[in-house]
């Protein structure tokens, strides 16, 4: 379909530079833009400017935020000792909204991918290992981002004994495909010198499914990753 | 399994057809070109969400049209029945629904509609390249063994990755080699489970293609496979020696495999031997023989697949009948009818070739005719 407008033909061109957006979902947003009004659109256009305006990466963990190092790196009610490392920054999102994570993160940006030319040296690889190395900024005593915990609330730095500079527990939530397992991999062969536990999370069933309608292959893997139930109780 | 009906709208030459089929045999006849086997070939999407003919969904578009659509009513032997539909989109790729919900991936229809294609092409499962063969045994152990495909996809991606690596690294000397070993624990691991599997295949399917061959053919000689992968012989049954002897042969051809940019060793590079007593069926078997043997892997396929998942596959012949001399054409259609085989769906040019054989009155049988100038009005 071609249109009168050219106006109109830039815009669907646009929006097919998004990921899973195709020609037919571009010309549905299109016609769907053209009846908004004038104000929303301009809400929707600012904040696509903004975002690359105001947003920059926390200089520790790599994720997005308006102030570095970000709120999760800052916050002396984490658990500095705990790195969970994922690929993307909506990851971090996903895993904040369970509210059960009381550690930090890492973001790499991505996952090994030679055939998109990812190696490890695109993503924040070598960071998270001088993290592992030089333990938490945040949480150590003698580093001078300390005073950025002491924030918010008014509560000052995390408890001063000095294990809790220590990363001691690196937890791998990469995508469960095969990119993601080789990433983990990868970082879990670079790891190993420094004695630090290294897990990675479990791959099974989704809660509330039911067991006959899961695939064959994610049966397997939670088959694999069975745990034992504890019978003395 | 019975296929009880199926519509396809755009597909090939089609506009929009729908056909009910007999629970035993049916026999689509009309002209060359009418579409009689893209017919099966719309059956092959519903089942597997891909041609038998083409690797490339367009070429199955009618031309013109925006899209197609395959529809079938499947009928399982547990009593329960599926309303399947493929539908194709260019540029959007398929989609997959089952009962009308829609697939995450397609992949996770293959096997819940077990079917065995007998086709012009089988002649180079005899006499073709060794992947002709390994297309063979991947599709028979992805629809008996659902693991097996998500193993098969994910090592064909993770060899994909680790030849990237080799290619590059051909270019630049040896940078990164820990890269590369992550992806090589990976295609051994998954390598390593592909091998084992194929290999214990090996032992279970031969009752079943002796069983086929006698069915075929009256003679005394036997038919054999021999699987040739990288582990030696004696180490092939078991996970763990498949494993190690994997590491061991990329470790001895890693100069090699730098030189050339990619991986040499693995599954993808397997080749199965068939033999007749002694004798290699590729190198010095005759004409009929090489079409006995791969019309035998296909009937031995079916049985294996029916014993394997409690479910008879329906049987897809494509064009075979009229290349069949008439003892073999005989053997094949006392074969259909009998009760070792549930519904087949046999395309043929000529409906004269189951004259006297196949009692079309039965309500069990349909003869089914395509005719060229309005394949619309197909026959209900
Ligand atoms: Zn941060």
């Amino acid at each position: 379909m071609s249109y009168t407008s050219e106006s109109v033909e830039n815009l669907v061109e646009q929006l097919t530079k998004l990921p899973t957006i195709g020609r037919k979902t571009a010309q549905r947003l299109a016609a769907y833009i053209l009846k908004m009004s004038r104000v929303d659109v301009v809400q929707i256009a600012d904040a696509l400017v903004a975002v690359k305006d105001k947003v920059t990466f926390c200089t520790i963990c790599s994720n997005v935020t308006d102030h570095d190092p970000c709120r999760i790196c800052s916050s002396p009610k984490r658990d500095h000792s705990i790195v969970c490392v994922v690929e993307e920054t909506s990851d971090v999102v996903a895993l904040e909204r369970t509210n059960e994570f009381r550690g930090v993160y890492h973001v790499l940006g991505g996952a090994i991918s030679p055939l998109d030319g990812i190696g490890p040296e695109d993503l924040r690889i070598r960071e998270l290992i001088e993290r592992i190395a030089n333990g938490d900024p945040v949480a150590a005593p003698n580093d001078d981002n300390g005073s950025h915990a002491a924030s918010a609330n008014g509560t000052t730095v995390a408890e001063p004994h000095s294990s809790d500079a220590q990363i001691k527990e690196i937890i791998l939530a990469m995508n469960p495909n095969v990119e993601g397992d080789t990433t983990s991999y990868y970082i879990s062969q670079l790891v190993k010198p420094f004695g630090v536990r290294v897990t990675r999370i479990a791959r099974g069933l989704p809660i509330g499914g039911d067991l006959e309608y899961a695939d064959e292959a994610t049966l397997s893997r939670a088959l694999e990753d069975r745990l034992v139930v504890d019978t003395d109780a | 399994m019975i296929i009880e009906e199926i519509s396809v709208k755009s597909f090939r030459s089609h506009a929009d057809t729908t056909v009910r089929f007999s629970d035993k045999v049916n026999a689509v006849c009309g002209p060359n070109g009418a579409g009689k086997t893209n017919l099966l070939e719309a059956i092959h999407y519903l089942c597997l969400t891909k041609s038998f003919l083409t690797s490339s969904d367009t070429y199955a578009l009618r031309q013109g049209d925006p899209y197609f659509e395959v529809r079938g009513t499947i009928n399982m032997s547990t009593r329960s029945s599926a309303d399947v539909r493929i539908a194709y989109v260019p540029g959007e790729g398929k989609s997959a629904f089952v009962n009308g919900a829609p697939l995450e991936k397609l992949s996770e229809i293959v096997g819940r509609f077990p079917i065995v294609v007998l086709a012009p092409d089988d002649h180079a499962l005899t006499s073709g390249g060794p992947e002709e063969r390994r297309r063979w045994i991947d599709n028979i152990l992805s629809q008996a063994h659902p693991l097996y495909l998500a193993d098969l996809l994910t090592y064909r991606r993770a060899l994909k990755q680790r030849n990237a690596i080799l290619r590059r690294m051909r270019g630049q000397g040896t940078p990164g080699t820990r890269v590369l070993d992550s992806w090589t624990d990976k295609i051994v691991e998954i390598g390593s489970r592909i091998a084992t599997r194929r290999a214990h295949f090996m032992d279970d399917f031969a009752p079943f293609l002796d069983r086929a061959y006698g069915t075929i053919e009256a003679v005394a000689e036997r038919p054999h496979i021999q699987y040739q992968t990288f582990a030696p012989p004696d180490k092939r049954l078991d996970l763990g020696g498949v494993t190690e002897a994997f590491r061991e042969r990329l470790e001895r051809t890693s100069a090699r495999e730098r030189e050339q940019g990619r991986t040499l060793v693995g599954p993808h590079r397997d080749e199965l031997v068939f033999r007749l007593d002694d004798m290699e069926v590729r190198r010095y078997a005759s004409q009929g023989q090489h079409r006995t043997f791969a019309v035998a892997l296909k009937v031995g396929q079916y049985f294996y697949m029916t014993d394997v998942n409690d479910e008879p596959p329906v049987f897809l012949l494509d064009d075979v009948l009229d290349n069949l001399d008439p003892s073999r054409r005989q053997a094949i259609l006392s074969l259909l009818l009998s009760d070792k085989i549930g519904q087949s769906i046999i395309t043929a040019s000529d409906e004269r070739l189951f004259d006297s054989v196949v009692d079309f009155s039965s309500h069990h049988h349909s003869l089914v005719p395509v005719h060229r100038a309005a394949p619309a009005e197909l026959a209900e």
